[in-house]
């Protein structure tokens, strides 16, 4: 009566979620972080994040071939990848640079580990610090958004002193604790940096969009709201005893958290899965490490943005909080028989 | 099938050529953890050989063929109204109980009568009567609990004075309202009943496990490793509490019961009262056959049932539903939909219901590190399948954990003490 039946191991059914969707809801849930970035940056915004992509998904391709591994670029990891490193960079970072990180992002902050799910440091902030280390100034060097200056001419090795830049807020910061005074300029640009119309990083400007990203990957379930929290907390109480100390010096706590790439990293860096611990107590104890050594380096420091090296740390000590947060059963730890 | 059950093998109390009637018993075993199995028809047995088993692969069984008449049994019969607990002793219950062969019929297959006999190492306080079937697809349950509402409390009943369990709890699922009804107003027909209450549970997988069943209803974990019983609790399945009324009033054996045939794929699903001891090829032609685009036949449901290869194989005590499923659904399912790396995005950690963390279970087991696997508590999953289901990975992580199991369960056979 039946033929060719097939046998396989319970549960025989399974639930919608894949790999792939999951990383496609990551990308829908930074369209609008895109859209902010093509709205302050225009083409600049365009060419970035198409030549990271393009070339981070060409060099997955490449490392399976060499590796002999069947193709996984069709999980879109890449492509989210891509686009993360593209949202961190200046605007007027020469594509050429831009490719360099995307492709060292790929091969050494991923495939060299193994692949998806291996790495141990976030691909994105791996090819990011790879480029701050190899072109300090254009890393640091920041275009005005088209709507202030529309002029926005690219930044090559040549030209950077003609390019119209403006400081960051967080330049402004580090001046204002080393001079200790006129925090509150940075104070009042709170309202620019929570639309996006102020220099920074491509897609770290706008921090009404990265809500919006954020809020759409909390209502998927994409990320849970355990890291995104601690981070914030974390992030807050730190600057809020800087603030409180001395007030001419350091900027507010909420300054500090649209400033800089803070809601970035609280929303689509800090909590990608591979690279943060798995449960949930390891995840406050993740969380909170970002939020404070970002705060650290940007009050303490020598630089004036610590997220992404915050990130790095504490992907480094994530196996060692996954070990530590090891889940007991619902029933209690079994008697030793 | 001489094994149906936890516990030890029965042997054949037949031999070939033999004419059984039905009820009447054809294997046993002198174990204490164990239960006899009886004929479900009238007939001659026709062989006594190896046949297929959902669980263990092959297993002795006597084959009989079945006479033309007295084919078919009636379903449990209606209860006098003179039905009276006080007429029976514990003991009586008990040696009732195991005689007519009952087992836990919700899946574990552990024998009542060991179940409920008391037992001075633990005491049992509290009884719970699982009418939870969490599992998609099944209704089985469900029917007994609308049909046999008052068998259910009569069983209920006998099995509480037997094991000397003070409260029961019946455990029904609130997605099931009409048989939180009927057995409501079975309780209200029956004298003393204050001590059983029925509890309306929130519906979701896997509430119907043993555990899950525990710590809804009183808020108090069964150890990791541990049994109900250390905690003073029984666990009985409305079918197995509609079976003792049966046994024990009438005297009347386990064989037959509730088995759900349903699915994408079949013509016509329902619930059947079938003889325990049908081959799954001869039911499925009952409700009218498969469509063409059937491709897995499961005992049991989608989540926890095992697939089967060969249809001749029998239902048994413990089989609550056959599910026969397209090739579009299980090409949702493992194997067939590509499997990608572990993303670690701890979906499988949110779902276990014992709170593991079973995508690391899985990969020690993948590689061989079985104490690896012990230090993440392996031996508690109980099973239930959530972790591959949430998986976007795709990742078999409940297979991967019971290979661990059997491969743990092997290694301390060679290394007794």
């Amino acid at each position: 009566m039946l033929k060719d039946l097939r046998v396989s191991c319970a549960p025989h059914i399974s639930g919608p979620l894949s790999t792939r969707t999951v990383m496609i809801d990551v990308i829908i849930g930074l369209v609008p972080v895109m859209a902010a970035a093509g709205y302050y940056f225009r083409i600049h915004a365009l060419t970035l994040i198409l030549a990271c992509c393009l070339s981070a998904v060409a060099t997955e391709w490449l490392c399976n071939l060499i590796r002999k591994k069947p193709n996984s670029v069709d999980d879109f990891s890449a492509v989210v990848t891509g686009i993360i490193l593209a949202l961190s960079l200046p605007p007027g970072l020469p594509i050429w640079a831009a490719v360099i990180g995307s492709c060292f992002a790929i091969a050494i902050g991923k495939m060299v580990f193994g692949g998806l799910g291996a790495n141990v440091f976030n691909p994105a902030m791996a090819g990011r610090a790879f480029l701050t280390a190899c072109f300090g100034v254009l890393m640091t060097t920041w275009t005005v958004p088209a709507t202030i200056n529309p002029a926005m001419p690219r930044i090559s090795v040549e030209n950077k002193i003609d390019a119209r830049t403006q400081a960051t807020p967080l330049a402004l910061s580090k001046q204002a604790i080393k001079t200790r005074s006129q925090a509150d300029v940075v104070n009042n640009q709170l309202s620019a940096m929570f639309t996006g119309n102020i220099g920074g990083c491509l897609g770290e400007t706008s921090a009404i969009a990265l809500l919006a990203g954020g809020l759409y990957l909390l209502i998927r379930r994409i990320i849970s709201v355990h890291i995104p929290l601690a981070v914030l907390i974390s992030a807050f109480v730190f600057a809020s005893v800087g603030y409180l100390k001395n007030p001419e010096a350091y900027i507010s706590p909420l300054a500090h958290l649209t400033g800089g790439g803070m809601l970035l990293c609280v929303f689509f860096i800090a909590t990608d899965p591979v690279t943060s611990p798995l449960t949930v107590k390891g995840k406050w104890i993740f969380g909170a490490g970002v939020g404070a050594i970002t705060i650290l380096i940007r009050i303490i420091g020598e630089y004036p943005e610590g997220v992404m090296y915050a990130v790095l740390l504490m992907n480094a000590v994530t196996p060692l909080i996954d070990r530590l947060c090891t889940p007991i059963p619902a029933g209690g730890r079994p008697h030793v028989s | 099938m001489l094994s149906q059950h936890t516990g030890a093998a029965c042997r054949p109390l037949v031999r070939e050529g033999n004419l059984v009637q039905a009820g009447q018993k054809i294997g046993d075993s002198d174990a204490y953890v164990s239960a006899p199995v009886h004929s479900p028809v009238d007939g001659k047995v026709k062989e006594i050989s190896l046949q297929s088993h959902a669980v263990l692969g092959r297993c002795l069984a006597i084959v009989i063929e079945a006479s033309q008449y007295n084919l078919t049994k009636h379903p449990l019969r209606e209860l006098k109204d003179d039905f009276d607990v006080n007429r029976y002793s514990p003991e009586q219950i008990c040696s009732a109980i195991r005689e007519a062969g009952i087992v836990g019929m919700g899946g574990a297959g552990f024998p009542t009568r060991v179940k409920i006999e008391t037992n001075p190492q633990f005491p049992k306080e509290t009884m719970i009567v699982n009418g939870c079937e969490c599992e998609p697809y099944i209704t089985c349950d469900y029917r007994i609990m609308l049909e046999w509402s008052k068998q259910i409390i009569a069983g209920v009943d006998l099995a509480r004075k037997a094991s000397g369990c003070s409260k029961v709890f019946i455990g029904i699922e609130d997605n099931k309202p009409g048989a939180i009804e009927a057995i409501d107003a079975a309780l209200r027909a029956h004298a003393d009943s204050e001590d059983i209450k029925v509890a309306s549970l929130k519906t979701k997988y896997p509430q119907g496990g043993e555990r899950q069943l525990i710590k809804a209803i009183l808020k108090k974990n069964v150890p990791t490793g541990g049994i109900p019983p250390m905690i003073g609790v029984v666990v009985l399945n409305v079918a197995t509490a509609a079976a003792i009324a049966e046994a024990v009033i009438y005297g009347t054996a386990l064989t037959h019961r509730v088995v759900t045939i349903s699915g994408e794929a079949i013509a016509h699903p329902g619930n059947y009262y079938v003889a325990i001891g049908t081959p799954v090829e001869d039911l499925l032609e009952f409700c009218g056959g498969v469509t063409q685009k059937s491709a897995k036949v499961v005992l049991g449901g989608p989540m926890m049932g095992i697939a089967i290869a060969d249809l001749q194989t029998p239902i048994t005590k413990t089989t609550n539903a056959i599910t026969v499923l397209t090739k579009e659904q299980i090409g949702r399912a493992k194997f067939t939909r590509r499997q990608t790396a572990c993303i670690r995005c701890g979906r499988c950690l949110e779902a276990c219901p014992e709170h593991l963390n079973p995508t690391k279970i899985a990969h020690a087991v993948k590689n061989n590190l079985l104490d690896v696997a012990q230090s993440y508590y392996i031996s508690a999953c109980i099973e239930c399948g959530s972790c591959s289901y949430v998986c976007p990975a795709n990742i078999e992580l409940t297979g991967h954990i019971k290979t661990g199991k059997i491969f743990l369960a092997r290694q301390k056979k060679k290394m007794p003490g």
